[in-house]
């Protein structure tokens, strides 16, 4: 649910990034924790284990400057993957405005991808959102590894985005494709927050 | 019916007057799932989103923790540090339960905030708009000034 202040004309979005275990969530975070200028974001906070895997959450506010006049700024979380981490997924899913779905693209990840995206499904209905009017992107990650050890894209969206959203490929380690997904998330948060006006 | 978005602004008065009489050093008014709705006393909107999500965080926690120990939600939260003590407490409204971030030193006690949380409850629920769906129209071509600031936070501009 977005925050619009009238007085100060600012607007404050919810993007979560979903997925399974290890497919790079964190890292999309990392790395745009690592673009941004200090003046435009804030602290990241990523309540982690010891071996540094996301136990809540990770967060990241960003300035995103002026747009149509309105201050914006825009909430970046990740939710832990694991699969025994049910309950803090519903929470850190509370509220979204936008869901990135990363997906590992390794051949032997198919399976937890797919699993991961109905349960993202799962928790959007039991909070009474309907999944298809959820501004959603899915990110293909880890495309940087040798073809032989991924899934064809292709085989991935058949697998995966059978709601035929926008999606893109990425290496969140090295950045291709993490700026394309968050701009592309940030399209459909914003024209849906505008529709909704009318809508 | 789920809102797509909500007005805030009208929580400032309340929660301003909460913290004078309460005597505290920061305080926030924020949605259970960590949007702020007001601030008193932080300097960065950002520091206040990072609060406000652990907060929310811990808001949340607590809840479901006291659900499956003690069957009710653990709610007033209250941590005292050595200069520095924060209360964590929900305010009933007519929109939905709200949560308070409460920090404090000397000046303040936790006595003192729990008293005066029940009058903010109150200014709280008289000054809460009725839910409406008020989304900003962006004007058509909002995509031009998206694309130009993220390239500019990316590097690219």
């Amino acid at each position: 649910m977005s925050l619009v202040n009238y007085a100060t004309r600012e607007i404050t979005c919810k993007i979560v990034y979903y997925g399974p275990g290890r497919s790079g969530k964190t890292t999309n975070l990392h790395y745009i924790h690592g673009q941004v200028p200090t003046d435009r974001k804030g602290q990241m906070v990523s309540l982690a284990t010891q071996t540094d895997r996301t136990l809540f959450f990770d967060f990241l506010p960003i300035d995103l400057g002026t747009i149509s006049g309105f201050s914006t700024r825009f909430q970046l979380y990740t939710v832990p993957g694991q699969v025994y981490y049910q309950t803090t997924r519903k929470l850190v899913l509370q509220g979204a405005d936008g869901v990135v779905f990363v997906a590992d693209s390794q051949s032997r990840q198919l399976q937890e991808n797919i699993e991961s995206f109905q349960d993202l499904h799962e928790n959007l209905a039991e909070q009474g959102v309907d999944a298809r009017s959820m501004p959603l992107v899915v990110q293909y990650n880890k495309i940087d590894l040798p073809e032989e050890l991924r899934t064809p894209v292709p085989e991935l969206e058949d697998a995966i985005n059978f709601r035929g959203v926008p999606s893109f490929s990425a290496d969140a380690l090295h950045g291709p494709g993490v700026f394309e997904t968050l701009r592309g998330i940030s399209e459909q948060v914003l024209r849906k927050l505008s529709a909704g006006r009318n809508g | 019916m789920i809102r797509h978005s909500i007005t805030i602004g009208w929580a400032d008065a309340p929660l301003k007057r909460f913290v004078d009489d309460a005597r505290l050093e920061h305080a926030i008014l924020m949605h259970t799932s960590g949007q702020v709705l007001a601030q008193v006393g932080f300097q960065r909107s950002i520091d206040v989103q990072t609060a406000c999500a652990l907060s929310a965080a811990i808001n949340a926690s607590a809840d479901h923790l006291g659900k499956m120990v003690d069957g009710h939600p653990f709610t007033g939260l209250h941590y005292g540090g050595k200069e520095r003590q924060i209360y964590l407490g929900l305010l009933q409204t007519p929109g939905g339960p709200l949560l308070l971030l409460a920090v404090f030193d000397t000046e303040s006690s936790l006595g003192i905030v729990q008293l005066y949380l029940k009058e903010l409850q109150a200014h709280v629920a008289a000054a809460a708009p009725a839910a409406e769906d008020d989304s900003p129209a962006l004007a058509e071509n909002f995509e031009s000034d998206l694309n130009r600031n993220l390239a500019q936070l990316f590097g690219r501009g």
